[in-house]
């Protein structure tokens, strides 16, 4: 069935490439495929796209994006268990949080290159900074939900503040910190791109913004498929040990 | 865990035996969405230690909110809660059986009575020995690795006495923690109980609005009028505790009798 589909996608791509006539706007399968394989080895002394291997300028962006998401997931953690366990911080930071939510990460990027340069630095910002809202939101939302008879429980056996938070409100809380973790590696996979606009290369957001310029459209695609492909196998990882860390979900 | 932190704070129950519950005058008036709703009293109620003290009472007529009361749970808007001579406090002094088992799932069932040992402040290594030993003492082999939803609600409730039971806390409180299990479950887990609770011989407060479980499990019942709830009759059982079978106990006429007297007087406070 998902190979059918699959092929039934390409057919229509081919199609769709065949109608437009004009590779610089829609190119081909075929063509898409060649350049996997030019940038996959090096060619008349060229490596890859700009010295670097398609697999290398994706393994630079998955890395940039697991620390990003990574530094963002730890901070949102603690903001959002702060957020849900004092309702008078809740009351004064939310706002903030859904201020920086909405703010798409183009905008703060240019802030970031002021104060961090052009290096890594503000480029794990920027990822960490839009990873962080999901995860501080659903974080904040489940503390703040915690089942009160079980907290009740705990209290009754003597649980203190602080063993109550630790084997009660974060445990029940960790299938929506989860949920919350795999909106943040979505959305630190989306402003990768937007990462990699500055000394981008290498980097697949780098190479991708490279190809726009020189209309090498098929480099373009490619990239995109990388960067969609490889997404959905780390979310699909991600669902993975979910289901290992959380044998309970949906058993409450 | 289970002993009294501040003795100076009680001076005048001092030479009170710690697992005594005092209740002065005691009612409470919820702030409800509508306006104040009173729940309960006022009630005056002193429970010795060693007695199995059963609540019985209609629907609503605030027994849940008493034993949060005596658990620490809720401050009383009026009149005086001691328990062992001090202000209740929750986790300490007092173990407790919910409606729901109320189990973590994110623990095993072994897991869930450890954690109990440790908030009573048991060392790891004795841990381990006791876990067996608290699931074997309310009747369950061979299910401390199963995952909660693995066993059935009666095992459940089982292992939530098992927990309470964990902090060797001089008084145990119960609210009605058979009610959500079918007739035979219900039954097996009462003439367990009321073993367990001849054997340790602690103090304890069970809740109900069943007459026949009241009247089997009570060493002294006391029935509650409607909403406020107020002693309507209190009495205390001259049945045998311990040397009998659940079935002799049932077949007595003096059984018969009390069940009689209880349930007129709870219809009677009902109406
Ligand atoms: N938190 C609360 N806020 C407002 N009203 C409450 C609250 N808890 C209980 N009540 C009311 O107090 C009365 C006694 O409740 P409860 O003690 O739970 O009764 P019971 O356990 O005997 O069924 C009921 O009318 C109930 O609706
Ligand atoms: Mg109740």
């Amino acid at each position: 069935m998902r190979v059918l589909s699959l092929l039934a996608l390409l057919a229509l791509w081919q199609l769709a490439a065949a109608a437009a006539g004009n590779p610089s706007f829609v190119p081909a399968p075929r063509a898409v495929w060649d350049q996997l394989v030019l940038l996959s080895t090096t060619h008349d002394g060229v490596r890859g796209y700009s010295g670097h291997l398609l697999a290398e300028h994706l393994g630079i962006s998955l890395r940039r994006i697991l620390v990003g998401s990574a530094l963002g997931v730890a901070a949102g953690l603690v903001i959002g268990v702060v957020l849900g366990a004092v309702p008078w911080i809740r009351l004064v930071a939310e706002p903030v949080v859904t201020f920086v939510r909405a703010l798409p990460p183009l905008a703060y990027f240019s802030l970031l290159i002021i104060w961090f340069g052009i290096d890594e630095t503000p480029k794990l910002w920027l990822l960490a900074i839009a990873a962080l809202p999901p995860v501080a939101v659903a974080t904040a939302a489940a503390v703040h939900g915690a089942p009160t008879g079980l907290v009740e429980a705990a209290r009754a056996l003597g649980a203190s503040r602080w063993n109550v938070i630790r084997d009660v409100v974060l445990p029940s809380a960790l299938p929506e910190i989860f949920t919350g973790v795999r909106l943040a590696v979505g959305v630190a996979y989306s402003s990768v791109v937007a990462a990699e606009t500055v000394n981008g290369v290498p980097g697949i957001g780098g190479m991708v913004r490279d190809a726009q310029r020189y209309l090498q459209t098929d480099v373009v695609v490619l990239g995109l498929l990388a960067i969609g492909l490889s997404g959905l196998l780390i979310d699909g990882l991600l669902r993975a040990a979910e289901t290992r860390l959380i044998p309970w979900r949906g058993r409450t | 865990m289970s002993s009294r932190p501040d003795p100076a704070a009680a001076p005048a129950v001092a030479d009170e035996d710690a697992a005594a519950v005092r209740l002065h005058e005691v009612g409470h008036v919820y702030d409800g969405a509508g306006g104040p709703v009173a729940a309960l009293g006022p009630i005056s109620l002193t429970v010795p230690s060693g007695t199995f003290l059963v609540l019985v009472g209609a629907s609503g007529c605030g027994k849940s909110t008493l034993l949060r009361l005596v658990a620490g749970f809720e401050k009383p808007t009026s009149g005086t809660v001691l328990t062992g001579g001090a202000e209740p406090v929750p986790g300490r002094g007092a173990g407790i059986v919910f409606q729901q088992p109320r189990l973590f799932p994110w623990k095993t069932v072994g897991g869930n009575v450890e954690l109990a040992l440790r908030y009573a402040g048991v060392p790891r290594a004795e841990r381990a020995r006791r876990v067996p030993e608290l699931l074997e003492r309310v009747g369950l082999h061979d299910v401390a690795d199963r995952r909660i939803w693995q066993i059935s609600g009666g095992q459940q409730q089982r292992v939530a006495i098992a927990r309470a039971l964990a902090g060797d806390d001089p008084l145990l409180l119960l609210d009605e923690p058979f009610a959500a299990l079918d007739a035979l479950t219900r039954e097996r887990l009462q003439e367990d109980l009321r073993r367990v609770s001849a054997q340790t011989g602690r103090t304890s407060v069970f809740v109900t609005h069943s007459v026949e479980e009241a009247v089997f499990l009570g060493s002294r019942v006391v029935v509650l009028t409607r909403r406020p709830g107020r002693i309507a009759l209190d009495l205390e059982v001259g049945l045998p505790r311990t040397g009998i079978e659940p079935d002799e106990l049932r077949a007595l006429p003096e059984y018969a009798a009390l069940r009689a007297e209880v349930g007129h007087a709870v219809r009677a406070a009902a109406a």
